[in-house]
């Protein structure tokens, strides 16, 4: 009988020959030391490859940007000043396509000092035909009471980041109105000292739970950058008694640009003491309507009771937090102070994402600065007549 | 489909019947699949090895004694699991992925005539048929009541609830690999009971060398399954079975 060695042993031997491809080793983009450009592109390169949500959806091809983008910031000088700027022009240029709307680059380059951040949705949009101004504050906390409301309360909050500032009463006796610049509403409203914003929301939610005879209620998010997604629930929360279903969101689940937990539903959650608002709730909302402001007029739109008048909103609409949460998003590194990115995805409950879209009005009246200027606001004027 | 499976083995009995050489079973085990991969600088985050299950044919064709050829279409369960820890222990996802199967082995047996030992050495080829996932992340709009400000917090999910989740696992063409595949190697030892049948045990190892993902991106991390297999089995000689011990 012949061995059956010699049949096993070659068997073995291709066994340990066949191969497998390498793992390649990560690093973290904050580890990557900015002492040439080489560094620097390398770790702004794979942080984005690793740790940006909207792979799935993004249109720029990001191996493209490597292929370009890699020989020519091995021609810089990280320590010469005109190749400093040439390297601002190229992060432009590799991120002037990205569908993230929050996305932001800052710069910890001394030489940088006098350029401002990247946001490639504002430049996008700066460009665009239909770009106009925010609407003034002053338009809010001036006009509008002076034109529209009949009673209410405005104030303002200052903190070391920003300038809170809110406004509420009734139009025609029966309207609630309400607006706010911010979305720091449950933090403002736990503060232990009284502010100018809690004032306001007192008043709001007082009317809210309190006035029997209310036609309707607006509110009015134009302007409004974002901020808390704990207001989601803590202001629609106070209206809804089942939890309000409006879209789902997901996250990275690995390193490769299409590893995505599955969808999560996001739901507002009735809040102690809610109770079911059916009259109509109207959100107005504009191009300048950023993030929690779209997340909250989405919500409302989501009711049978909700409306949208005004402007199709800016279109950034993933949750931020920081990377490790959600093991995406933002980061930074040695040369960037922030690659300011969402942590999740977000799709609407009809199934579409809207991220650098921006979600369309059902009534939608254009920014009008001449009416602005005259002190009318056709906009509100337009919230007021579906309510009636 | 079950008709036309019982059909086709019944053919396949019947047809095989009068070849002796020809033995074919049935076999079943226990699976433990790692999937060679590594999770970067993810935070917090591992691949572990997940159980499953494999249950499929045994086909062997004797050329003597101690060579035979051996083939085992199966259906094959190659899992794995990723899993956080620290504050965000309780967040995972299981990937319970199903193949179908075909190793092709070469099968050296030795020993004497009731019991013997023997030894596979192959290749194989699978195609990946479904998957499932399981598991539990952190829901961002789920957020749970304040926690005081004296209180500290376990995880993470003390800020935002759970989304636990149990759905069919979605191909993706463009990332996807569904077509693996790979060497195998097992031993074992078999017994001839009533010159019929051969009952089996076998430890098997199954080494992908197909990443589960397309080349899509530069700086792609692979993904391998490596497959311990504990495997029991029965194999009949048909001729006997069907026409006695006359040779």
């Amino acid at each position: 009988m012949k061995s059956p060695v010699r049949y096993i042993l070659p068997l073995l031997l291709l066994m340990t020959m066949a191969c497998r491809k390498d793992l390649p080793q990560l690093n973290d983009p904050q580890n990557y030391v900015n002492a040439n450009f080489n560094e620097v592109f390398d770790a702004f390169w794979t942080g984005m490859n690793n740790n940006y949500v909207f792979w799935d959806i993004d249109t720029v091809n990001w191996d493209q940007v490597y292929r370009t983008y890699k020989p020519l910031f091995a021609k810089l000088n990280v320590n010469d000043s005109n190749d400093v700027r040439k390297a601002y022009t190229y992060f432009k240029q590799m991120t002037s396509g990205l569908v993230d709307s929050h996305y932001n680059l800052s710069f910890a380059d001394t030489w940088l000092a006098d350029s401002g951040s990247i946001s490639p949705a504002y430049l996008r949009k700066r460009s665009s035909p239909g770009f106009h101004a925010p609407i003034s504050i002053f338009h809010f906390y001036d006009t509008l009471p002076k034109y529209y409301l009949d009673a209410g309360r405005r104030g303002f909050t200052n903190t070391p980041d920003k300038q809170y500032v809110a406004v509420a009463g009734t139009i025609q006796q029966n309207i609630l109105y309400f607006f706010f610049n911010g979305f720091s509403l449950k933090t403002l409203f736990n503060t232990d000292t009284i502010n100018g914003v809690k004032r306001v929301e007192q008043y709001f939610f007082d009317a809210l739970a309190n006035r029997t005879d209310l036609k309707g209620i607006i509110i009015d998010v134009r302007g409004n950058p974002g901020g808390d997604l704990a207001d989601l629930n803590f202001l629609l929360g106070k209206m809804v008694t089942q939890p309000l279903h409006f879209g789902y969101t997901r996250s990275k689940l690995g390193n490769g640009r299409l590893d995505y937990s599955p969808w999560a539903p996001a739901y507002v959650a009735p809040q102690p003491g809610s109770k079911a608002v059916t009259i109509p709730i109207v959100m107005l909302a504009d191009a300048w309507s950023v993030s929690m402001a779209e997340m909250t007029t989405m919500a409302v739109k989501a009711l049978p009771n909700g409306h949208f008048v005004g402007e199709r909103t800016w279109g950034a609409n993933g949750p931020l937090t920081a990377n490790k949460f959600y093991n995406g998003g933002q980061f930074s590194t040695s040369w960037l102070t922030s690659v300011y990115t969402s942590s999740l995805m977000f799709k609407y409950k009809d199934g579409n994402i809207y991220e650098g879209i921006g979600f369309s009005p059902d009534m939608t009246v254009p920014y009008n600065p001449a009416a602005l200027k005259a002190g009318r606001d056709l906009q509100l004027e337009a919230a007021l007549s579906l309510i009636h | 489909m079950k008709k036309y499976l019982l059909l086709f083995v019944t053919f396949f009995l019947l047809t095989l019947s009068v070849r002796a050489q020809f033995e074919i079973g049935v076999s079943g085990g226990y699976v433990n699949n790692y999937v060679h991969t590594n999770a970067g600088y993810r935070a917090f985050t591992q691949y572990h090895q997940y159980g499953g299950f494999v249950a499929g044919l045994v086909l062997q064709y004797h050329f003597n004694d101690w060579l035979a050829i051996q083939a085992d279409p199966s259906y094959i369960r190659k899992s794995y699991e990723l899993r956080r820890d620290h504050f965000f222990d309780g967040i995972y996802q299981y990937n319970l992925n199903g193949y179908l199967q075909l190793p092709v082995m070469a099968h050296f047996s030795f020993g004497g005539e009731k019991w013997r030992g023997f030894v596979n050495a192959g290749g194989y080829g699978a195609y990946w048929i479904s998957g499932r996932i399981q598991g539990a992340m952190a829901n961002v709009f789920s957020s749970t009541p304040d926690v005081p400000a004296n209180q500290q917090t376990p995880d993470y999910f003390r800020y935002n609830e759970a989304y636990r989740y149990d759905e069919k696992y979605s191909f993706d063409s463009r990332r996807d690999r569904r077509v693996e595949w790979g060497l195998v190697a097992g031993g074992g030892v078999e017994y001839l009971l009533q010159e019929r049948f051969r009952l089996f045990v076998e430890a098997r190892y199954y080494y992908g060398l197909t990443d589960q993902q397309k080349n899509y991106m530069i700086d792609q991390v692979p993904r391998y399954n490596d497959s311990y297999v504990l495997q029991a089995g029965c194999l009949f000689n048909l001729r006997r079975l069907f026409h006695g011990d006359d040779q």
